[in-house]
């Protein structure tokens, strides 16, 4: 076998994989939401910010290409460690007790995952893929959260993905190899500060929206 | 102090590897606080071959925490409630009258029930067989001084080295990984200066190994640090990650 | 019958480098021809293995644990001596082999004693080699400490965990030739008996512990490293699996038993608390170098150690022995802590305990040296009895720890049996009548990386081998009769089980064959013990199958072994009308309580030719012979 395909099937590698999608993840959900906070400021704002990203249309493309893979790669390979993982304890335990280890949200990985992936398609078909013609982006957004259902389905998502970022943060950075006595406190800090901005940033967009409206 | 208490004992009885077992009840009376685990269940023995019955199968030798053969899952805490104990060292000081207390095998693909308490860990040998070791052969080592190792490497060497290959981090891993264990004899080997002439082949072989034999995925949950008898860190995995990217991605080791 | 050790002639240094050349060797296309059993996986067989398989043999181990890395090796804390002096304090090779060979109280073969101490440094240098990741100053040479008995630090150490350190470097090189095809390892498996053809040491028998199956196995030579039988006082500081089996075995097909008498009692173990209690805690030696012994200085005071004052306190160690104090030798430091029991000044709800107090040590250079040093010594000790000796004064009592007797073995470390060699604890080499600290990891780590490999090609290039298979009548009758045995222990029927037996054989023999001994009890000793036998045979109580994981029967099968072994103890006791090192009869002691040789008559090695159950041994004598170290009361003071 090849040293390359070695390497990513080996569980270490599988890890590598995750690790370094899940960092882009989180860059993309970074620029994402500083990015969506031009909401809070006003319809104006927010479409000059969506025409501002149109006109950067090429890079634009590459992005959101580089996205579609690292999804698919994190997904996949996502599937794949928890197939794998489930089936290395053939038989369970009758009492399981944590010693204090997991988190909710490490304990919740998988299951946040695959959460988020369907929340990412219905986001997707909401907001991406919708006939923009006539109207503009900020006007699709705030119409779609006038619908308490709506707005409570994109709270409980960002509840969602704030778990999944508060063990994915720190967690991908011990799969890099990035533990250090001196740093390893701050990332985890860091981690738990970017899960809740993801959380809040994101989840009070639709509740702000929701009470405007 | 000293007192007796009363137990209700929930155990693992499985006659063999091939066959199914489930858990047996047995009442545990008038047990000394002062006894350890394991003497707890010498006393059960004792009474149950007296009474016809076998006995509960459960390896253990060295009795006080350091040869890692003993081990079982106690009321779903390997080598029981108390941090930084192995099974042998836990104390019955620690449990209180009426207690009910379940007692399970280690449960992983890679290690295999032999009858009821004990199991097959021999995986953990194969891991080491992988790679975990100097070649070194006898004869032509320099003197022990002629290469220095700074007192904060050997402790960090000596951290990783403690491991004493019980299988708990294992047993423990929601997902029955065996990153902790390898991660500890890659750190004790590639921290050492002796040891990182052949780190890069030592860390890939080990990993396609550990992957080989069945072992869990790590996904950082932590609990092998927290449930380690000798209190391992997972810095180790972190360096074991480290030494395995360096391996693949800027050695010749293929 | 004169036994002769076949140490080479010469000066004593010059005695191995001479033997090393004059030995034969066999030729490096040759050795893969040559098969090697190896017993045990401890420091001995462990690197056996290895060095062995290095060389070219094709080596097959086998263990009684379920990992090679298990051996009880792993459980010595304090450390391993070598000669190196890097202190600077004037240690030497001769400072060592004297030492070891005075605190053996002289009761071992010097040439020996020499060789080990030679080969002490090198041992170091490939363990270093081999990963360990011993003590390290801070600019990055080796640590020392001091030990018992002797007056330079020249002892290395790993933490309080020296002993797994060392086991797991041997048991990483024996796993590199494992991967290398030339060591098979066979773990959970029990040797139950060693096959000799035309006189020849050329396979044994073991049982298959998972699946109880009888296995033969045929090689050109064993290498036995089954450790000591300290378990026959059932309670001691060994691992619940170390056993006699293997070496009474070869003692039952041929081989001399030398010395059984001599076993070290170790002074600072946890005290004993309760019946139900199944082994015993040793707490490494190394405490004795921070850690004041002391008793409450009148009879039956039993006021918390903490309202004791420093007036009333009574340092016996320190007050008897000025210049070693705290640190002399194991033997003396444990018929120490018994005479202050005996005089009723024992402490703790048994009375059977001394302090040893580590306020001083934590006054003087603080509580995170305290730490560094001893921390997972305290934090044991903590965990078994629930009290903090940060705090408050250690228990301590002494334990059987050791045993110095075992298969008798010549300088090429080969028993009466040919092809049969025995290393490490095991044999009866080294260390005399008392061990030193931390010299038995030296012990095994030697035979195993140092001698065997040079001395079995010596034996094997100069033998002949007879073509044969497991089918040889030797092994289906070795099979056959161990099938017998087992047979036998699960027919009986019993009301009493394997271990109340066990226990009972343990109190008899730690009452009268223990830290002091007198005629008049070893007698009654060996007819309670002979009885004892009697009744086991006849109301032992085996649960289970012959073909199946059965624990009781491992154990019924060793305790039936230890029935035999025990009387063999006794009759070398009785035989040694002295007292020298771990054998104390209260007859012959000096006027201070000290051990009283008598170099006259008994400056030799009694070696036990087994003739039958419950029938006289034949003894036969290693005369002992000094010619560098002086014979000497050992003083301490």
């Amino acid at each position: 076998m090849n040293w390359i395909v070695q390497t990513f099937a080996s569980s270490v590698g599988k890890k590598t994989m995750m690790a370094v999608t899940g960092l882009g993840f989180c860059l993309f959900l970074a620029a994402h939401l500083a990015g969506n906070l031009s909401l809070y400021v006003g319809r104006q704002t927010f479409n000059a910010y969506a025409e501002h990203l149109h006109s950067l249309e090429p890079l634009v493309k590459v992005m959101e290409a580089g996205l579609l893979f690292f999804a698919a790669v994190h997904v996949i390979t996502g599937l794949v460690l928890f197939y794998q993982n489930f089936t290395a304890r053939p038989s369970r335990y009758a009492v399981t007790r944590s010693a204090g280890g997991r988190s909710v949200g490490s304990r919740t990985m998988p299951y946040t995952g695959i959460l988020l992936l369907g929340f990412v398609v219905y986001h997707l078909l909401n907001f991406h893929f919708v006939d923009k013609t006539g109207t503009t982006i900020y006007d699709i957004v705030a119409a779609a959260f006038t619908d308490p259902v709506t707005v409570g389905l994109y709270v409980c998502a960002m509840i969602v993905a704030a778990f999944h970022v508060s063990h994915g943060f720190w967690s991908a950075f011990q799969t890099l190899g990035a533990n250090h006595p001196k740093y390893m406190p701050l990332i985890q800090g860091a981690g738990l500060v970017f899960s809740l901005l993801v959380g809040l940033g994101f989840g009070l967009l639709p509740v702000y929206l929701l009470a405007v409206s | 102090m000293t007192k007796s208490i009363n137990l209700t004992l929930k155990v693992w009885r499985q006659p063999g590897s091939q066959s199914s077992g489930r858990l047996e009840t047995y009442e545990a009376r008038d047990i000394s606080t002062d006894m350890s685990f394991l003497e707890m269940l010498d006393v059960i023995n004792e009474q149950l071959t007296l009474e016809g019955a076998e006995p509960i199968a459960f390896d253990h030798d060295c009795r006080e925490g350091i040869c890692g053969t003993c081990g079982a899952v106690v009321n779903g805490r390997p080598h029981g409630p108390e941090k930084g104990t192995t099974l042998c060292q836990l104390h019955m000081r620690h449990f209180s009258d009426g207690d009910t207390i379940v007692i399970e095998p280690w449960r992983a693909r890679a290690f295999a029930v032999i009858k009821d308490l004990a199991v097959d860990s021999s995986a953990l040998d194969r891991l080491i067989q992988a790679g975990g070791y100097i070649s070194a052969s006898t004869g032509g080592a320099p003197d022990g001084n002629a290469i220095l190792v700074p007192q904060e490497t050997a402790e960090l060497a000596m951290d990783a080295a403690a491991c004493i290959g019980c299988g708990a981090c294992v047993a423990a891993c929601p997902n029955a990984s065996a990153m902790l264990f390898v991660g500890a004899k890659v750190s004790h080997l590639a921290l050492l200066p002796q040891g990182k002439p052949e780190a890069a082949r030592r860390v890939a072989q080990m990993v396609r190994e550990m992957d080989r034999l069945g072992f869990g995925n790590c996904t950082n949950e932590r609990e092998c640090e927290a449930e380690c008898p000798k209190e391992i860190n997972i810095t180790n995995i972190a360096r074991l990650n480290r030494e395995f990217l360096k391996a693949r991605f800027f050695s010749s080791e293929k | 019958m004169q036994l002769d050790g076949k140490v080479p002639g010469g000066s004593v240094t010059q005695k191995w480098d001479r033997h090393r050349f004059e030995l034969k060797l066999v030729n490096p296309a040759n050795k893969r021809k040559f098969d090697v059993i190896v017993v045990g996986t401890g420091l001995a067989g462990g690197t056996a293995s290895a060095s062995l398989a290095e060389l070219g043999y094709n080596v097959k181990t086998f263990c009684i644990q379920d990992s090679p890395r298990r051996a009880h090796s792993i459980a010595a804390q304090g450390g391993i001596n070598a000669a190196k002096n890097y202190t600077n304090e004037g240690d030497s090779i001769w400072r060592l082999f004297y030492d070891t060979v005075k605190g053996g109280d002289f009761r071992a073969r010097e040439a020996n004693v020499y060789r080990l101490a030679q080969i002490s440094n090198n041992i170091i240098d490939q363990c270093v080699a081999l990963g360990v990741p011993f003590a390290r100053d801070y600019g990055g040479l080796l640590a020392n400490r001091s030990f018992g008995g002797s007056q330079v630090s020249r002892t290395f150490y790993a933490r309080g965990q020296t002993g797994q350190q060392l086991l797991l470097g041997a048991y990483s090189a024996m796993m590199r030739q494992v991967a290398a095809g030339k060591v098979q390892i066979f773990p959970r498996r029990e040797m139950l008996e060693l096959v000799v053809v035309n006189g020849q040491a050329r396979g044994i028998v073991v049982r298959n512990l998972v699946t109880g199956e009888l296995e033969r196995h045929l090689a050109h030579a064993v290498v036995l490293c089954t450790g000591g039988y300290g378990n026959v006082y059932f309670l001691s500081t060994n691992a619940m699996a170390s056993n006699v089996s293997a070496t009474f075995k070869c003692y039952r097909r041929g081989a001399f038993f030398a010395n059984p008498c001599f076993t070290q009692i170790h002074p600072t173990c946890v005290p004993v608390h309760g019946t139900y209690q199944s082994k015993l805690t040793l707490m490494s030696e190394s405490l004795r170098n921070d850690g004041r012994v002391w008793v409450p200085g009148s009879a039956g005071d039993n006021r918390p150690p903490g309202q004791i004052s420093e007036a009333e306190r009574d340092y016996y160690l320190e007050k008897k022995y000025p210049s070693f104090g705290n640190l002399v030798p194991r033997d003396v430091a444990s018929r120490n802590a018994k005479e202050q029991c005996d005089q009723g000044k024992g402490v703790g709800d048994t009375g059977l305990a001394v302090y040893l107090d580590f306020a001083d040590a934590i006054k003087r250079d603080g509580r995170d040296l305290i730490t560094r040093k001893y921390g997972n010594l305290f934090q044991m000790y903590e965990k078994i009895t629930g009290e903090d000796p940060y705090e408050t004064p250690m228990m301590i009592y002494p334990a059987v720890h050791y045993t110095m007797g075992g298969l008798w073995v010549d300088y090429n470390l080969m028993s009466t049996i040919d092809g049969l060699f025995v290393l490490g604890e095991a044999n009866f080499s080294d260390h005399g009548a008392n061990r030193l600290g931390a010299s038995a990891l030296m012990q095994g780590l030697a035979d195993g990386f140092f001698v065997i490999p040079y001395t079995i090609g010596g034996y094997i290039a100069g033998s002949q081998f007879a073509e044969i298979t497991t089918d040889h009548p030797a092994f289906k009758d070795a099979a056959a009769e161990t099938g017998e045995r087992i047979q036998k222990l699960l027919s009986v029927g019993g009301r009493r089980t394997v271990d109340d037996f066990h226990r009972q054989l343990g109190l008899i023999m730690w009452d009268h064959c223990g830290m002091a001994r007198n005629n008049d009890s070893l007698g009654k000793a060996r007819s309670m013990i002979q009885e004892l036998r009697e009744e086991f045979w006849e109301n032992v109580l085996v649960p289970g199958q012959e073909r199946d994981f059965n624990q009781s029967l491992e154990r019924a099968g060793r305790v039936a072994d230890y029935m035999e072994f025990a009387e063999l103890m006794i009759v070398d006791a009785l035989d040694r009308q002295e007292s020298c090192g771990g054998h104390f009869n209260e007859a012959y002691q000096t006027g201070e309580n000290e051990a009283k040789r008598d170099d006259e008559h008994f400056s030799h090695v009694s070696a036990w030719e087994y003739t039958g159950v419950g029938i006289e041994p034949n003894f036969h004598r290693e005369p002992l012979v000094f010619e560098n170290v002086e014979l000497a009361t050992r003083s301490y003071k």
